[in-house]
């Protein structure tokens, strides 16, 4: 039963964070690090700070848990001011993801992640309960619990650290560039994992990324600041990518924002195309019927169940009846989940013009090809819809 | 009959040493022989009490060494700016020649085992420092973030990550100290403190079976201490014996 026990509690565990003038000067700058900052993060979502090196988002990520001091301006957690809670207890609250990771080499796996509670003086039965909970909960093996870092791949590693920071089931999180220092495949692995994972834990988050495309992966909004630790942009990752307010973020954004805009649809957010469907052993003069006037110009083969086999061909409908087993095969087929991006990926990498979509159940859907996506992009209703397509899938 | 001479030459200070001066065919020790079998095995007892003090005298001097020098290290852990000064007046202190350092103390604190501790202890306290520092120096960065950040006190974050961290400096610190301190406590002697010293001071520096006895007892002395200090340190950071899964 300790998952349950877990979502109860984590369902109740998240706070707002709101920036109100936050300033940080550091002595003989003349410049800010970070100039009145206002920013409001409602609770349960995860907020990215994005922003080119020396911008000022760390120093703002940490000026949260007073790793470091603010000179002006306050933070509020909730209803309450960070400038009123003594530093360590605070930081016991706040979960803490650093890019290198910094578990204790000299404590176990489960001594790790036992961390927090054991500071905040849990009982031993009880913390090591919360270990092994957390370590099923990131997807690590509960036999590394007695494992030391040192015999974990930096992906475990990474692992552990997430787990460490929810130990204590912290009101906020914040991470520092988590993932940063993980090879590509991981990387996207953990962003999933954790995506995922915050699905179920919906804690408040502050993500620092000097990666525009991570940012707009894990955000549910993010701040893309400048020098001087200015928010040029708070928009969610659609309305960035749609309307960036400046020239600033529109360089930062990249070119490729057309792009990057496939990266937050689903294949099931657009409207796809019908081809008409042929079973075997049907009168091909049916089938020529139905491609009449069709969107799709090539019959696909499908079923029983509906679920497509193959394209047909000119040869195929030579004879009398539809064959069971079509000409060409049947290429790229494409889940009503899969993200966008992807699908355009598999469309050019099969050099098909047509892929089949299916549902959960894999029966036919629709087809979808390049040309709808390049007219989704070019039309003015697309904004509109990432809108809708930007809710965080849920798997 | 060179040797002989020699011997005779040693006059008091040798007495007790050398039997049978006169016997027709002469006894092993007062030829030119390494070392004397006969005599080792029937004198080998009177060694007992100088390893005693010897160790004594390495095991309280270690251990005045190691309380003052790592006092110092955590004071310069945290005031920084105290290190240069520290590192240099323990630097000074370890250049003094021993056997200067012996005589110097004479006037101030008389002849004795005290006297040899103060100046031995004095010694430890470079490396011991020094190693400390190091040990201090290469806990990771990223460890005592993410200790300070997850709400550790200072002194939790000193006691609980930087001190266990710093264990493998701080021991290779206290063994270099322990075994260079076996070495140095035989010219304890000098300020009449006792220790393997004593017997190679009476003895004379030609009765080589004697030479070798003394020596060779400070030499196993420094290598089972240093094998100590080796097995405690493996003991307390088992997470350095792990493999690479």
């Amino acid at each position: 039963m300790p998952s349950d026990e877990l979502t109860e509690k984590s369902s109740a565990g998240a706070s707002p964070v709101r920036y109100a003038g936050a300033t940080k000067r550091y002595p003989g700058s003349a410049k800010a690090a970070v100039e009145e900052l206002t920013l409001e993060i409602p609770a349960g979502e995860i907020c990215v700070l994005v922003g080119p090196s020396g911008c000022g988002k760390t120093t703002a990520m940490r000026m949260v848990n007073r790793t470091v001091e603010m000179t002006e301006g306050d933070i509020f957690i909730g209803e309450q001011s960070v400038r009123d809670r003594n530093p360590a207890q605070l930081r016991r609250e706040i979960g803490y993801v650093i890019q290198q990771i910094g578990l204790f080499p000299h404590r176990t796996i489960a001594e790790n992640i036992a961390a927090v509670p054991q500071l905040l003086g849990w009982k031993k039965e009880r913390a090591a309960a919360r270990s092994a909970e957390l370590l099923s909960l990131v997807g690590l093996d509960p036999d590394l619990a007695e494992r030391y870092p040192a015999q974990l791949s930096g992906g475990q590693q990474q692992r552990v650290g997430v787990a460490r920071a929810l130990a204590a089931d912290p009101l906020v999180m914040l991470m520092d560039e988590p993932f940063g220092a993980i090879d590509p495949i991981n990387r996207e692995r953990l962003q999933n994992e954790f995506l995922r994972l915050q699905a179920e834990i919906g804690k408040t988050v502050l993500f620092v990324t000097h990666d525009i495309d991570e940012a707009i992966k894990m955000g549910d909004r993010i701040a893309i600041m400048r020098e001087g630790g200015r928010v040029a942009q708070y928009a969610t990752p659609a309305e960035l990518l749609m309307d960036p307010a400046d020239e600033f973020v529109e360089d930062f954004v990249g070119a490729d924002r057309a792009l990057k805009r496939l990266a937050l649809m689903r294949v099931a957010d657009i409207d796809l195309w019908k081809a008409p469907l042929a079973h075997a052993g049907q009168a091909t003069s049916e089938v020529r019927a139905d491609l009449e006037g069709a969107e799709v110009p090539y019959p696909l083969l499908v079923d029983g169940d509906s679920r497509p086999l193959g394209w047909l061909s000119e040869r195929d409908l030579a004879g009398a009846q539809v064959p069971a087993r079509p000409d060409s095969p049947l290429g790229p087929l494409l889940d009503r989940d899969d993200i966008m991006r992807d699908a355009l990926a598999d469309l050019l990498q099969g050099e098909a013009q047509y892929a089949a979509v299916v549902d959960h159940e894999g029966r036919i859907d629709g087809v979808l090809s390049v040309e709808i996506i390049s007219e989704f992009l070019a039309s003015p209703e697309a904004k509109t819809e990432e809108h809708s397509a930007t809710e965080r899938p849920h798997g | 009959m060179a040797s002989v001479t020699t011997l005779a030459a040693v006059g008091e200070v040798g007495k007790g040493f050398i039997h049978e001066r006169t016997s027709e065919t002469l006894p092993c020790q007062a030829t030119n022989k390494l070392f004397c079998w006969d005599w080792a095995g029937e004198h080998i007892n009177r060694y007992e009490t100088p390893t005693l003090q010897h160790l004594e005298l390495v095991a309280i001097s270690v251990l005045i060494g190691f309380v003052i020098a790592f006092a110092l290290a955590l004071l310069a852990h945290r005031h920084q700016w105290l290190q240069p000064p520290l590192l240099a007046g323990t630097g000074v202190l370890y250049t003094i020649p021993s056997v200067a350092f012996f005589f110097l103390l004479l006037p101030i604190t008389g002849r004795g085992m005290d006297t040899a501790i103060i100046a031995l202890s004095a010694y430890t306290l470079q490396i011991i420092f020094r190693n400390t520092m190091i040990g201090f120096a290469n806990v990771p960065r990223s460890v005592v973030d993410a200790a300070r950040g997850m709400g550790q006190t200072d002194r939790q974050v000193l006691w609980r990550v930087e001190l266990p961290l710093a264990m493998p400096e701080i021991f290779a610190g206290l063994q270099v100290a322990t075994v260079s301190t076996v070495a140095i406590a035989t010219l304890a002697a000098f300020a009449g403190g006792g220790g393997l010293g004593e017997p190679i001071l009476k003895g004379g520096i030609s009765f080589k079976t004697n030479l070798i006895i003394a020596g060779g007892i400070a030499f196993l002395i420094a290598v089972s201490l240093g094998l100590i200090l080796f097995a405690v340190q493996r003991f307390l950071t088992p997470w350095r014996r792990v493999r690479q899964a």
